[in-house]
């Protein structure tokens, strides 16, 4: 039997009306599915859509079972002995993100530019959550500075980079400025030593700490939080952070310039790597941050602020 | 029925590969056999009706009814019905019209299919004719594929087991291993059905009945008489995609038909002893089992351990179904009917019932053979 270019043209026009979710119904695994889908067994899915309407077609998913969400994905199929490229819509299992009971493999992480108020929300949630949560120290080469309050552990260059080629650090980022060169990091140890206690590990990062980690435990092992300054503008977010930072009274004004141009940078990053966040969230008052990032943190709502 | 049909003639091909016979040779070699078991003449045959599904596509060959018409010294008018795996119940069904409207007297239902010329590849594709084209096919499913998807929803729906799955073809196997005309006459255990290779999970390979050439003709008659009596002939359809139905765990034109067969036969579920029933696939067979009501829902399997444990009075597939006997497509309605015959008179049981179906349920023929010397 042969499929002539017309049988092809309407068929593809039925496709269109197959983008939508739907859940697995059944499913199979073709041994020898027809020549012209190739050699490679094909899984199939018969599929109910979001409109009730059912549906056959390839099901892409590692893991398939019946009840399963999945999304459609128009993608290349086949193309005919006549060189007429035929496109399906596939069906791809929806990403569950399955949490762990006892948060054994999973980091809390809060990301965004300095003066934002990283340090605060995570203190706070330390604090409130110390049943479930506890911060990681960052491993630094800068000098301790009065303002630190026990958050950073601090060793020379030299060890720094030692241990990086010991690979026990897993995140590493060089923060530029022009008065010192400073890095910063996690030890895979202090992160270790808190999933075996049973909590969360909360870390403050910035964006090159937060894509090493990513890319260190995997994307999904980090529940990410970025957060803003308020304001709806670069313009008005940006003087909030300047205000906040001369509030602060901790840094020179050199240091302060320096922060805010990194700031600009990290506000730019939020846009452009938005794969890398699971909410962006506005700091506008830090304790009521803390309460609805508690509902947004499986596992701490019942931790008691 | 509106007049007394009886079952003048039978004749059968051993199913398999037949290598050196061509669609004219196996049909020729069906008639005669038929012919030979009956009283009648050629000559007395008044209409010729064929169920044949693939020929175009696999053997270059439309117009086989007027192939098989001139297999015949008078070529008696001729015309060919087809309704996928269900043809053959279509063509008895259609000759019981033409013998109970008196346009004809005596008709030759045969059923032929030459399925081992092309390649597998091809038969699968030619196969996948019988479900949607517009709806199944374009996903790249393949027969083996629709069933599949039913045995895995109904392992789901009624916690149906491997192992208990694998003894329906051990059952239909060891039937087999005493008739002439089956394809695989060895014995089958359901460990090795088990073992065999995955064609659509769940399905494994010894789930899938053959691909087989053959044919299989019978004689029906209302003025021939003979101790097979046809009391009851019913088809029923439903949509040809099983995208459209609410259920694929059951299929409601098998229900459709048998309940109406009952009720012309006259007779109750109870009064029939033996059963061919429609396995092109093992869950098929369970689920049938449930559809023809000697099963509740979900418990189609119970009837299958009860005959491997030999602890049932019914008699199912004696023959070996379509998994052991094989499955010449449009064939294997008549042989079943024929098959029918055949066990009622050596069980010397009154009534029989051959359960035909097309696609996947889409076309479901039922025929319930009443043996008149009980």
């Amino acid at each position: 039997m042969s499929y002539s270019a017309p049988i092809v043209h309407r068929a593809q026009k039925r496709e269109q009306e197959k983008q939508l979710p739907g859940i697995v119904m059944s499913f199979t695994t073709l041994a020898h599915p027809p020549a012209r889908f190739g050699r490679r067994p094909r899984q199939i899915g018969l599929i109910e859509l979001q409109n009730g309407r059912r549906v056959l077609g390839s099901l892409i998913s590692d893991e398939p079972f019946i009840g399963q969400q999945v999304r459609p994905r128009m993608r290349l199929s086949h193309v005919t002995e006549e060189g007429l490229r035929v496109y399906e819509v596939a069906y791809e299992a929806t990403v569950t993100v399955e949490i762990p009971q006892k948060f054994s493999r999973y980091i809390l992480a809060f990301t965004g530019p300095s003066g934002v108020g990283k340090s605060t929300i995570t203190t706070m949630l330390a604090h409130a959550c110390s049943d479930y949560a506890a911060k990681v120290p960052i491993l630094t080469t800068r000098a301790p500075k009065p303002g630190d309050d026990g958050e950073y552990l601090y060793t020379t260059e030299t060890e720094f980079e030692r241990m990086q080629k010991a690979g026990s650090i897993v995140a590493v980022t060089r923060i530029p400025s022009s008065t010192e060169n400073r890095q910063y990091g996690y030890r895979s140890t202090d992160i270790e030593a808190i999933w075996n206690k049973g909590k969360i590990p909360l870390v403050v990062t910035e964006m090159g700490l937060l894509q090493g980690l990513a890319r260190h435990y995997g994307r999904r092992s980090v529940l990410s939080f970025g957060l803003l300054p308020p304001g709806r503008s670069k313009r008005a977010r940006l003087s909030q952070l300047l205000h906040r930072l001369r509030a602060r009274g901790r840094e020179t004004e050199d240091n302060i310039h320096d922060r805010l141009k990194n700031a600009e940078r990290d506000l730019a990053f939020f846009g452009e790597r938005k794969d890398l966040f699971d909410h962006i969230v506005v700091n506008e008052d830090a304790s009521s941050l803390v309460v609805s990032l508690k509902k947004k943190v499986p596992g701490l709502s019942g931790a008691s602020v | 029925m509106q007049k007394d049909i009886f079952l003048a003639g039978s004749g059968l091909t051993r199913f398999g590969e037949w290598w050196d016979k061509s669609l004219r040779d196996l049909m020729s070699e069906a008639i005669e056999a038929a012919l030979a078991s009956s009283k009648l003449n050629a000559r007395d045959i008044d209409l010729v009706v064929v169920a044949n599904m693939l020929s175009e596509a696999t053997n270059n060959q439309a117009h086989i009814a007027a192939l098989a018409s001139s297999l015949l010294p008078h070529h008696p008018p001729a015309l060919r019905v087809e309704a996928a795996c269900g043809s053959g119940a279509l063509a008895i069904h259609t000759a019981c019209a033409f013998l109970e409207s008196g346009r004809a007297k005596t008709v030759l239902v045969l059923g032929v299919e030459k399925m081992t010329d092309a390649s597998s590849d091809a038969i699968s594709e030619a196969l996948m004719g019988a479900a949607d084209s517009e709806l199944d096919a374009p996903s790249g499913l393949t027969f083996p594929g629709i069933f599949g998807l039913i045995a895995k929803r109904y392992m789901y729906e009624f916690g149906l087991t491997r192992e208990q799955l694998s003894i329906v073809s051990s059952v239909h196997h060891k039937n087999a291993t005493e008739n002439a005309f089956a394809q695989f006459r060895h014995e089958l255990s359901p460990e090795a059905v088990t073992a065999s290779p995955f064609v659509s999970d769940p399905l494994r390979l010894l789930d899938c009945s053959p691909i087989s050439d053959g044919a299989a003709a019978c004689i029906l008659s209302t003025t021939h008489t003979s101790g097979m009596r046809l009391a009851a002939s019913q088809i029923a359809s439903d949509t040809l995609s099983i995208t459209e139905r609410p259920t694929i765990v059951s299929f409601p034109a098998t229900r459709m038909a048998m309940s109406q067969a009952l009720r012309e036969a006259d007779i109750e579920r109870k009064d029939i002893r033996v059963l061919e029933t429609h396995d092109c696939f093992s869950i098929a067979a369970v689920i049938n089992m449930e559809d023809l009501g000697f099963a509740k829902k979900g418990e189609g399997i119970t009837i299958y351990e009860d005959l491997f444990a030999g602890r049932t009075p019914l008699f199912v597939n004696m023959g070996g179904g379509l998994k052991a006997c094989g499955h010449p497509v449009a064939a294997t309605g008549i042989k079943q009917l024929i098959d029918i015959g055949k066990s009622l008179k050596r069980t010397s049981a009154r009534y029989g019932l051959a359960h035909n179906f097309g696609g996947a349920g889409a076309t479901c023929g039922i025929h319930i053979l009443e043996n008149t010397n009980v």
